[in-house]
Formats: structure tokens, sequence, C-alpha cells
């Protein structure tokens, strides 16, 4: 058993105590700054997850999940926006709409697979990001982003006093999003989605049909990533085309890499530190810490892409399984000791 | 008559950068089946190049110090893909996904880089004069650098197939493409001809992008992501591995971005991809692939 036994009553006291902490008088995350900061953190955790359990769980590299969170931002703020639907009900329905767009387009590109797929995707996604930054129909409001009438939003998550709702919005989000990844990932279907990873043709000679699983684990993380748009529409208070940007996959995929795939606990914390860090190392380069770097490293190391993309490389290259493999690597090592 | 002459010679201009950036990665594809990521900054790396020959080494422009900006920046690519190649993809033989993240991290890692030391905004490339002329073909005025465009992609689309066609590592790369494990039991060394269609990919693709920052008036570090997309979208309609295929995909695709663009407003991004869907559903191997990894 590589699971530590406590590890489950370490997981809720955590989520209990970053839920208590923002009341708990003064310290760091009574902040607003440092919760908002926290609440996209959690967002982006619970989106990578989602991103595990297509590529870690069921062996699909999608490079378009980013469409299917950006449709579930853009779906929602044009109906609170532009046909007065009630917040929740928009919600609803973004994530509704979301599965809809995933049946279709993951059915047309479940015809492929491998790296075909990989790129058929990543032209869905494409297709999609130059719908909203174009802004046809006059829907989206193109490159501008598209903030959302805060008259309809409930008066508890608005104003910089509240940010504290906000984070405690996205930590909820992010809760049940594990709590439905973990029932996914063990149900049945699960075990097939995990199948069809380590092998394809053994599921298919079990009399399972390989595409209907795929297209379930499919849509079901998209339809997840909507209502992740959701909370971050909600939370960052717009929609942007950068949301549905073949960029923002590419994101997820470094999260999910950097915590290690397949553990569901790795996806999360690598979503979080990425996101933290590439908040914090664009301060960082704001700031006066380069300085006194020649001016040849210093320009590269402002940018936060270069560092995370050469912790990437080096994760890919020399430790694969991110920080969750290396943990269960060193617990292995720890339990057979002596023998 | 006229309109609809300007938007096909447009077209096939616009087909011409296409398949600049997709022969490479169809190659790589074809025999190694590593989906290239870091392609587009292959494409950057040409351009700045091109640019630095063009405004510092020679920095009054003309025909020549513009074929020699061309060559300076497919040379720098080549030469960019091949480390790559060396430093990390051959160390991931045979794990092809990571081999595809990691050249995601070195696409990332180049664009930071060329951002953090050029800065994120474009900057203008310098062109010989007479690039700003147009021509007269019959009723329609056609500006000249399209033809540039056409005539360096027929020249390499010629130079690639002769060598796939003639030459002993052109043999060895056809054969690789179609049964790769079937030509190493032979005893034949591979690895020889990863290397050089990392050379030729990065080569054209650095060409490319010389051309690129022509056809967009200007040079900046992110110009390669978003030519890459479409350098998949045309290898994935034109068949992995098949440079033929290619060039007819990148002038289908170009030619009715342009057609879309001008009678249905705009619409040409989202043609090229139903293109796209149309010709997986019907073929998902593409028009003339043969790969099947």
């Amino acid at each position: 058993m590589l699971r530590w036994k406590y590890s489950r009553p370490l997981l809720i006291a955590m989520t209990v105590i970053f839920a208590i902490l923002p009341f708990a008088g003064d310290n760091p995350l009574s902040k607003a700054g440092l919760q908002q900061t926290m609440a996209v953190a959690f967002l982006y955790g619970a989106l990578a997850l989602t991103y595990d359990l297509l590529f870690g769980f069921t062996g699909l590299l999608s490079f378009g999940h980013a469409l299917y969170f950006a449709s579930g931002i853009y779906v929602t703020a044009i109906l609170v926006n532009d046909f007065n639907v009630n917040l929740y009900l928009a919600a609803l329905c973004s994530i509704i709409f979301t599965a809809i767009l995933a049946a279709l387009t993951g059915a047309a590109s479940l015809r492929t697979t491998g790296i075909t797929f990989a790129m058929v995707t990543l032209a869905f996604g494409q297709a999609g990001h130059v719908f909203i930054s174009r802004d046809f129909g006059g829907f989206t409001n193109g490159d501008d982003g598209l903030p959302i009438n805060a008259e309809r939003v409930p008066d508890f998550f608005i104003g910089v006093v509240n940010t504290k709702y906000l984070y405690l919005l996205a930590l909820g989000i992010l809760v049940f999003i594990y709590f439905a990844a973990w029932w996914i990932t063990e149900s049945s279907a699960g075990r097939v989605f995990a199948a069809l990873r380590d092998n394809e043709q053994r599921v298919s000679v079990l009399g399972l049909n390989p595409n209907r699983f795929k297209l379930l684990s499919f849509v079901l993380s998209a339809a997840m990533a909507a209502l992740i748009g959701d909370a971050m529409l909600i939370v960052s208070g717009s929609g942007s085309p950068r949301y549905a940007d073949a960029g923002t996959t590419i994101a997820l995929l470094l999260m999910v890499i950097l915590g290690g795939p397949v553990t569901r606990w790795g996806a999360v914390l690598g979503g979080i530190v990425y996101s933290v860090l590439s908040t914090r190392l664009n301060v960082l380069s704001e700031g006066s810490a380069f300085d006194s770097l020649p001016s040849f490293i210093s320009g590269p190391l402002s940018e936060p892409a270069f560092t995370l993309g050469m912790i990437f490389i080096l994760i890919v290259m020399f430790a694969p399984g991110g920080i969750s493999g290396a943990y269960y690597r060193a617990r292995f090592k720890y339990l057979n000791k002596g023998k | 008559m006229s309109t609809f002459l300007l938007i096909l010679i447009t077209g096939v201009g616009l087909g011409a950068l296409y398949f600049l950036v997709a022969s490479g990665l169809s190659l790589i594809y074809g025999l190694m089946g590593v989906l290239n990521f870091a392609h587009g900054s292959f494409l950057t790396i040409g351009a700045f190049t091109g640019l630095w020959i063009s405004t510092k080494v020679f920095p009054n422009p003309t025909t020549w110090t513009f074929i020699a900006a061309m060559i300076a920046g497919g040379i720098a690519a080549g030469l960019f893909a091949l480390l790559m190649e060396q430093l990390v993809i051959n160390r991931l033989y045979n794990r092809h996904i990571d081999q595809a993240l990691v050249t995601v991290g070195v696409g990332l890692v180049v664009t930071a880089l060329l951002a953090g030391w050029f800065g994120s905004d474009a900057r203008l490339f310098p062109t010989p004069l007479w690039f700003m002329k147009a021509v007269t073909i019959g009723e329609a005025i056609i500006p000249i650098d399209r033809f540039v465009y056409i005539g360096v992609a027929t020249i390499l689309l010629i130079a690639m197939l002769s060598i796939l066609k003639f030459t002993r590592i052109g043999l060895i790369i056809r054969a690789g493409v179609e049964n790769r494990s079937m030509v190493s039991a032979l005893g034949i060394n591979v690895r020889l001809a990863f290397s050089t269609v990392f050379f030729i990919g990065g080569f054209a693709a650095g060409v490319g992008g010389v051309l690129i920052s022509v056809f967009s008036y200007g040079v900046s570090p992110q110009m390669g992501g978003s030519w890459l997309i479409y350098g998949f979208i045309v290898v994935v309609v034109g068949g992995m591995g098949s440079i033929s295929g290619s060039a007819i995909a990148a002038m289908l695709i170009g030619v009715t971005n342009q057609f879309a663009n001008y009678y249905l407003t705009g619409l040409g991004d989202f043609v090229v991809v139903i293109i796209l869907a149309a010709v997986l559903l019907t073929k998902p191997s593409g028009l003339l692939g043969k790969v099947n990894h």
C-alpha cells in the first residue's frame, strides 16, 4: 500500500484549515490580495484535475480542453448580461451547452487517435478562440473581454471586503470537483478509462466499445471544466479570450506534469503551485529582484514562461511523475527498506 | 474577375507559407512519430536571424541581402532543430508522448527567451524596395511579394522531393516513414535520417519565418504560435509523412481561407476547421497519408 494511512484525514484537515483561515484573525490569508490569488489557484487546481481525468486517467492527450472552460465562462456571461437569465440557471445552461459541444467535437475528434487526436482538438480549440476574440455576432466583446454585469451577481460576491467569499466559493468548487473526480475514477466506468489508457485492444476484446467510454470521459471532464469556468467568471469578474487560448490548455498540461498524473492530488497540487508561481514570478519580475544580474539573464528570468518551461522540460526528462511521482517513489523505497 | 485573381494568388502565396511550416512537421512526424510543438520556435528563430542579417550585418536591403537573410534564417533554425533533436528528443527514444511534451516546453522557453532579450513588440522587417511593387495580370493588380513566397516554396518543395527521391539518405527517410523498425532491423542507421529530417524541417521553417515576417509586416517572439496551429491543420489534412500531401493541403487551405475571408466576411479560420473536420470524417489518415503510428 503506497498510500499513507493518514492521507485522507490530512486532506480533510487541510481543507478545513484553508476554509477557516480567512476568518481567523490576523494571518496572510486574511488579506484580500492573497485570497484572490488563492481563489484563482484553487480553480486552476480543479481545472488541472479535470484535465488529468482526460490525459492521465484515460490517456487522451487533448489540446482543446480550454475551449470547454471558456464556453462555461462565456455562455453564462452572455446569458446573464444579454438575456437577463438568473445567474445559477445560466451556469446550469452553460454546463449543459458545454456538454453538448464536447459531445459533438469529441465524437469528431475521437475518429482519430494519439497525436492526430491532439492536433484535431487543438484545431477545434483554436476555432473557439477565434470565435471569441473576433466577436462574431457581437456577443463576446472580442479581445477586450466580457465583464459580467455586477448587478446580477449576488451581493456577497461583490467588493474587496467580500473576497473571502470568492475564496470560499473556489475552495468549495475544488472540493466538489475532487470528490466528483474521485467518484468517477473509482467507478466501474473509471476502471474502463484506465484500461483504455493501458491497453485499448483488450478493452474491445472484452466487448466494450472504446470510443463510447472515451467520449464519456471527454464529456464529463468538459462539463466539469464548464462548472469551474462559471466559478472563474464570478471570481475574476469577466471573461477573456485568453481563457480559450491553446496556451491555457498547455498550462493545464504543465500543471498535470508538474504535480504528476493519475494521482488526483498531484494534478490539484500542480495546478495550485503553477498558478501561484506564475503570479509570484510576475510580481518578482516587476520588482527589482533581478536588477543586479546582467540583462541577457535577467530578461528571460522576468518572463515566467521561461522558468516554468525549464522546470517542465527537466521534469519530463529526468523526473517523470512530477511531485506526486517523486513522493510515491520515496514512499516505495521507505516501505521496502530492510527487505 | 480581377478580385478573384488577386484572392486566388494571395491564397496560393499564403499556402506557400503554410507549406514551409508544415513540410518539416509532416516529415518529422512521419519518420519519428514526434509531434513537434517547438516547430513554431524554429520559425521565430529563423525570423530573428533573418532580421539580424538584414538590419545589423547588411543595413541596406537588396535582393542579395534578402536571399542571405533567408539562407541564414534557415540555417540557424536548422541548427537549432538539430541541437534540440540531439540534446532532448534523442534521450526520450520511443517515448512519443514525452517527446511531444518536451517540445511544448522548448517552444515555451524559446518564446520567453526571445521576449526577454528583444521585448514582445513586433519589429519591421526591411525588404528590398521592389517587394512593395505590384504587377498587373489582365486587370488584376497583384503585390509582387506573393510571387516571392510561391517561388521560394516551389524551390524548397523541389529540393526536398529531390533529396527524398534521389539520395541515399532520402531513400532511408522514405523507407523509415513506411516502416521504421524494418529499416533498423536491416542494419541501417536511422538516427542519421532523424537528424537530417530535423535539419531540413528546421531549415524550411526558418526560411518560412523570414517570409512570414515580410507577409505579416513584423517579427515578434510570439509569431510562431499561431502559424504552428495552421501547420498542424495542413499536416493532418495532407496526411502525415507526405511532403506532396502537405503541399496540396497547404494550397487548399490557403486558397479557401482567402476566399472565405473575402466572400464570407472573415470566416476563413472557421472554414479551415470545417475542412479539417470533413477530411477527418471521410479519410482519417489525411489526403495522402501513409503513416499509422
